[in-house]
């Protein structure tokens, strides 16, 4: 390591601060980018479930119906 | 507006049977499964050269003569900046590719290349403005380079909003398409800014060119990163290129059956 110990490589000669606030937001923001994508694919595909789910809902409601009219 | 978008809206749709392979290569459902057999292998590879780099550059390599620690906001300034500028070019030839093959694909991929850039266009600022306080004693100078980097990241915010200006889709992307072509003349400014203006912002670190302007023991970690924000770019852009395609497709059989069958197995 170029540094002598851990308090001097967070210090670095007192331009610590901006440096690891540059790495903290930098992280920060790259993270988002990734998490976000995430997090609306499976609200994305949640929705499509649920889509699939109604529809069969629907046939199987129909399919009643129409047994019940045949056996009157 | 309502001339442009008519002008927008009446494209020829003449497919030959010659192209076809082209269309399937553009297929959202081609790109959505292939991507995400992808997407483990290059999120690994991300994360490992970025640790790598950044490692290397924040504790390993040496300081700078002149601007001592701060200059190791570099490995993540450079990097940003970097990827802001190519994410704009892939951005626009995206959108060139769908205004002139129709292709469903491509303006799925410029949709989701607009918050990636945006935001590292913001990272490239932040980090400049953080870097600047100590080096120049100022957070913010209105010189060239600074500034056509503002002028970029309000490019990208106006890709993003005229997505949501139209009412169809087509019409959205198509003069997305166009703004994002009309601003590719701003990244040859960013570029040369720092050479046809006096700025206070240092001349280029690397160029394509020539030999780099830092020692190797600062040069190989720069490298690094910015191997791994590329890598990293590939990860975000297929990320939301796939929820675009789930956004629009999500009526489609293909889509249906992806999900019936995640819910089966």
């Amino acid at each position: 390591m170029y540094f002598d110990n851990f308090a001097a490589l967070i210090n670095m000669d007192g331009h610590g601060v901006y440096v690891w606030t540059s790495v903290a937001v930098t992280l920060a923001t790259m993270l988002w980018l990734v998490i976000a994508p995430l997090i609306s694919q499976r609200g994305l595909l949640k929705e499509v479930s649920r889509d699939i789910q109604r529809q069969q809902d629907r046939e199987l409601a129909a399919k009643k119906t129409s047994n019940h009219e045949e056996s009157h | 507006m309502n001339w442009l978008s008519n002008k927008l809206s009446a494209g020829p749709s003449n497919e030959s049977p010659s192209w076809q392979w082209f269309y399937r290569l553009g297929s959202p459902r081609w790109f959505y499964l292939r991507s995400g057999q992808w997407l483990p292998w290059l999120s690994l590879a991300a994360l490992l050269v970025l640790a790598t780099g950044l490692v290397w550059g924040l504790a390993f390599a040496p300081e700078d003569a002149k601007q001592g620690n701060s200059f190791r906001i570099i490995y993540i300034h450079v990097p940003a900046a970097f990827l802001a500028q190519s994410g704009y070019f892939i951005m626009a030839i995206a959108g060139a590719i769908g205004l002139i093959w129709k292709m469903k694909i491509s303006y799925m991929v410029m949709k989701a290349a607009a918050p990636i850039g945006a935001l590292l266009t913001f990272v490239a600022l932040f980090t400049g403005a953080v870097w600047g306080k100590p080096t120049w004693g100022a957070y913010w100078v209105w010189d060239a380079r600074i500034t056509s980097m503002l002028i970029l990241l309000f490019l990208y915010a106006g890709v993003m909003a005229l997505q949501y200006a139209y009412h169809s889709v087509d019409a959205a992307s198509k003069a997305s398409a166009i703004l994002a072509l009309v601003g590719t003349v701003n990244i040859p400014i960013i570029n040369k800014s720092v050479d046809w203006w006096y700025t206070l912002h240092q001349p280029a670190t690397i160029k394509l060119t020539s030999a780099p302007s830092m020692h190797m023991d600062m040069f190989m970690p720069l490298l690094v990163m910015i191997v791994g924000f590329y890598l990293f770019y590939a990860v975000a852009l297929i990320l939301h290129t796939r929820n675009e395609i789930l956004r629009r497709e999500r009526k489609t059989s293909w889509v249906r059956e992806l999900v019936t069958a995640k819910a089966g197995g």
